[in-house]
C-alpha cells in the first residue's frame, strides 16, 4: 500500500504579467491511500489545479510552507521526472503537443524509464498491453503512429492522457478535469479506463466542477475546497448534496468567509 | 602574384600529369584573385579566419588505412548494391566498381583528375564554367587555382541509376599543411535520374582549411538528388560551396546535415533557369562549443514557373553561434515562380548566438513568395510534459530537439544518411550533458 498525504500546503504563484506573486493555496491538508478514489470539488479559480500541479512539480508554483509526502517521504525536493518515477501521474488539463514524437515512441520511452537499462520492455510485450487498453479506450491504432498530442481534438488529448495513465500503471493519479470538453460517450469511455484501474495497487485524485463525472467513477471521499483550502470532506453523497445546493450554499451552510470568483 | 606562382604551376603539370587546359584555368584564377573579393555571409564576420594558407600546391599521398574508422562507422559496407568512392587527402583510395550494366550505359565515377586525362572534353566544359566561375570571388579562384583531390559523376542522357552513389571525403589532418581543396562534379544529362550521398571528416588532430565545391549540371528533365552529412573535425576551418544549375524541368534536391566540430561558411544555392525547374533543400545544422557557421541557402528562380522551397533547422549548444541566411531571389521575367523557405533555430544554451535571416529579392509580380523565421528556445511545457511521464530531463531535452529536427530528418530520402545523422546529432546531444 502507498500513502499520498499533503500537510498544510502553502503555495504561492507569480503572476506572468504583472510579476505579482499571489498565494493561492493557504494550508491544505489530504490523506490518501492506493485503493481509494478521492474526488476534490470547488468553484473555479479555488486551487484545485495548483494542488494538483504542486504536487507533480511544476516548477512554477513555489511551496512556501508545509510539505507533500509520498509513503512518508517529502518529495518537494524531488523533480517532477522522479516524482513521475517514483508513482505519481497526472493527467493534464492541456498536454503539450510534441511533433516528431511518436505516441508509441513516448509511451516506450516513459514505461522504459521506469525500468532499468537492462530489462527494458520488449516490443512484444509492449504492442501487448498497446492493443489491449487501445481496445479498451476504443481508440485507434492509427493515433500511436501520430505525433504526441499534436493536431489531437481535445475528446482525443483526453483519452491519450488516459491511455498513458492505463500504459504506465502509476501508484497515484491526479487526474485534473479529465471531464471538462468531453461529450457523454467519451466521458463514459474515459471512466471505463479510469475504474479498469481501480484496485489495491491503485489510488486516484479526480478533480473536477461537476458531480457528473463521479455518475461514472464512484468516489470513496469527496472532499470540497474553496479560498485554497479543503474546507469539507465526506463521503460520495457530499457531491450530490454540492449539485443541488451550489457552493455558495454550502459556503452560507457552514459560514466561511470566502469570496467566490463567479459569484453575482 | 602570378609571377611568383607561375613555376609552381608548371610544375603541377609535369608532376601532376595535368593536362594544359586545367593548368591554364589554374593560371586564368591565379591572376583572378588579387581582383576579386571575399565571399559575402550577411551577419556573419569571418574576417581572422585564415581561408587562403598557401598559395602553393603540395601533392601528397595518404594511405587507405586512414578510412577504416570512417567507414567502419558509417553504413557504407552495409549494403553492397551501393556504389562508392573513397578519397582520403588528394588519394582515391577505393572505388566499388558499377555494376557492368552501368559502365555499358557510359554512368562515371570517378577521380576527377583520372576524368581529366580520360573525358578531358566534358570535364573541361563542365568544370566551373556554367553553374560556379572562377571570378566570383576570392574563394572561388582560389579553389580552381589550388584545386588538389575531387570526384566526377557523370549519368548520360536517359539513365536512371537505382543504386545510391556514395562518397566517403576524408580529409587528411595527420599532417599541417595539407589542405583539402576538393572538388565534386556532377553532371546529369537530359532525363537522367540518381542519387548522390557524401559523407564529409577528417582523421588526424592538425589545424588546415577544408575548401569544398559541388557543382550540379542539370540538363532538362534530369532529377538529382544530393545528400551530404559534414562531420569535418574541430581543427577544420571549412568553406564550401554547393551549386546546382537547373534547366528546363530539371530537379536538384538538397539534404544536408552540417556537423562540423569546426568554424564553417558555406554557400547553397540552386539557378532555376529552367522553366519548370524545381528545388528542394533542406537542411539542419547544430552547433556546439565555441563553433561559428555562417550559412546562406539560397534559391534564385530565373525559369517560369520554377518552384524553389527552403527549410532549415538549427539547434546551438554551449557558447556557439549560427547565422542561417535564406535567400529568395526572383528574377525578372519569372513569372509564376514559387518561393518558400522556412529557417527556424533552436536555443538550447543561453550564451549561444543565432540569427535566422530570410532576404527576399523580387523583381516580378507574378509570383508567390512566402518566408519563416524563429529563433526560439526549448518549450518549457513540452519539457514538463514529458518529464511528469518519468522521462528524465536529458532524453526529454533530446526529444524535443527530435521533434524540433524532424520535418527536415523525415524528408531526407535515404534511410542510411537518416540514421547517421540521428546517430550523429544524439553523440552531439550527450556529448553536451
Amino acid at each position: 500500500m502507498s500513502t499520498l498525504e499533503v500537510k498544510d500546503l502553502h503555495v504561492e504563484v507569480q503572476d506572468g504579467e504583472s510579476g505579482a506573486v499571489k498565494e493561492i493555496l493557504k494550508g491544505v491538508n489530504l490523506s490518501m491511500s492506493t485503493g481509494e478514489i478521492h474526488a476534490i470539488m470547488g468553484p473555479n479559480g479555488t486551487g484545485k489545479s495548483t494542488l494538483s500541479e504542486t504536487i507533480m512539480g511544476q516548477s512554477a508554483y513555489h511551496v512556501t510552507q508545509g510539505d507533500i509526502l509520498l509513503d512518508g517521504n517529502s518529495i518537494l525536493d524531488m523533480p517532477v521526472d522522479e516524482r513521475a518515477r517514483r508513482g505519481l501521474f497526472l493527467a493534464m488539463q492541456y498536454p503539450a503537443e510534441i511533433p516528431g514524437v511518436t505516441n508509441a515512441e513516448f509511451l516506450r520511452a516513459a514505461i522504459n524509464s521506469r525500468r532499468p537499462k537492462d530489462d527494458q520492455i520488449s516490443v512484444m510485450s509492449f504492442l501487448k498491453e498497446l492493443d489491449k487498453n487501445l481496445d479498451l479506450l476504443d481508440m485507434n491504432e492509427a493515433m500511436t503512429e501520430r505525433y504526441l498530442n499534436e493536431g489531437f481534438s481535445g475528446g482525443e488529448k483526453k483519452r491519450n492522457e488516459i491511455l498513458q495513465l492505463l500504459m504506465i500503471k502509476p501508484a497515484f493519479a491526479l487526474l485534473d478535469e479529465i471531464d471538462s470538453g468531453l461529450d457523454i460517450d467519451a466521458l463514459q469511455v474515459v471512466a471505463k479506463g479510469v475504474n479498469s484501474m481501480r484496485g489495491d495497487n491503485f489510488g486516484a485524485l479526480i478533480i473536477t466542477h461537476y458531480q457528473r463525472l463521479l455518475n461514472y467513477i464512484k468516489p470513496d471521499v469527496v472532499h470540497v475546497m474553496m479560498g485554497g483550502r479543503i474546507v469539507k470532506t465526506g463521503g460520495a453523497d457530499l457531491a450530490l448534496k454540492l449539485e443541488d445546493e451550489g457552493y455558495a450554499g454550502l459556503r452560507d451552510e457552514f459560514g466561511l468567509d470566502v469570496d467566490l470568483v463567479d459569484e453575482n | 602574384m602570378s609571377q611568383e606562382t607561375m613555376p609552381l604551376v608548371e610544375d603541377t603539370v609535369t608532376k601532376h600529369d595535368e593536362p594544359a587546359w586545367m593548368t591554364d584555368k589554374r593560371r586564368v584564377a591565379m591572376d583572378q584573385m588579387p581582383t576579386l573579393k571575399m565571399p559575402r555571409v550577411q551577419r556573419f564576420d569571418y574576417r581572422n579566419w585564415q581561408m587562403m594558407p598557401s598559395t602553393e600546391i603540395h601533392w601528397q599521398s595518404s594511405s587507405a588505412s586512414l578510412a577504416q574508422s570512417d567507414l567502419d562507422a558509417t553504413t557504407a559496407k552495409a549494403d553492397d548494391k551501393q556504389i562508392s568512392i573513397v578519397q582520403v587527402g588528394q588519394t582515391t583510395t577505393q572505388v566499388k566498381l558499377l555494376p557492368a550494366e552501368l559502365t555499358k550505359q557510359g554512368v562515371l565515377v570517378m577521380d576527377l583528375f583520372d576524368a581529366m586525362r580520360e573525358y578531358p572534353e566534358t570535364v573541361k566544359q563542365h568544370l566551373m564554367t556554367n553553374v560556379i566561375k572562377t571570378n566570383e570571388t576570392k574563394l572561388t579562384s582560389y579553389h580552381m587555382a589550388m584545386l588538389t583531390s575531387g570526384i566526377f559523376i557523370y549519368v548520360p542522357r536517359g539513365v536512371v541509376v537505382n543504386q545510391p552513389i556514395e562518397a566517403h571525403i576524408i580529409q587528411d589532418s595527420t599532417k599541417a599543411d595539407h589542405p583539402l581543396i576538393s572538388h565534386v562534379l556532377i553532371v546529369a544529362e537530359a532525363g537522367s535520374e540518381f542519387a548522390f550521398t557524401q559523407h564529409l571528416s577528417t582523421v588526424g588532430e592538425a589545424a588546415n582549411i577544408a575548401n569544398c565545391f559541388v557543382e550540379i549540371d542539370a540538363a532538362e528533365d534530369s532529377r538529382v538528388r544530393f545528400s551530404s552529412l559534414d562531420a569535418f573535425g574541430p581543427k577544420t576551418v571549412t568553406y564550401f560551396e554547393r551549386r546546382g544549375l537547373a534547366a528546363n524541368h530539371a530537379n536538384i534536391d538538397w539534404a544536408v546535415g552540417l556537423l562540423n566540430d569546426g568554424n564553417t561558411i558555406g554557400n547553397i544555392d540552386t539557378n532555376l533557369l529552367g522553366e519548370g525547374a524545381e528545388t528542394d533543400s533542406k537542411m539542419i545544422a547544430i552547433t556546439d562549443g565555441t563553433v561559428r557557421m555562417g550559412i546562406n541557402n539560397g534559391v534564385t528562380n530565373r525559369g517560369k514557373h520554377s518552384v524553389g522551397n527552403i527549410l532549415q533547422r538549427g539547434v546551438l549548444l554551449g557558447r556557439s553561434q549560427l547565422v542561417f541566411n535564406g535567400i529568395g531571389d526572383i528574377i525578372h521575367g519569372a513569372s509564376g515562380a514559387k518561393a518558400e523557405q522556412e529557417n527556424r533555430l533552436l536555443m538550447m544554451s543561453n550564451e549561444a548566438r543565432g540569427n535566422a535571416n530570410p532576404i527576399l529579392l523580387i523583381d516580378e509580380n507574378d509570383v508567390l513568395a512566402g518566408h519563416a523565421a524563429s529563433v526560439g528556445q526549448v518549450d518549457q511545457q513540452q519539457l514538463y510534459y514529458l518529464m511528469s511521464r518519468g522521462i528524465d530531463r536529458q532524453q526529454a531535452q533530446r526529444l524535443v530537439i527530435r521533434g524540433f529536427l524532424g520535418v527536415v530528418l523525415s524528408a531526407i530520402p535515404a534511410k542510411t544518411v537518416r540514421q547517421e545523422l540521428i546517430t550523429t546529432i544524439e553523440r552531439k546531444l550527450t556529448d553536451e550533458n
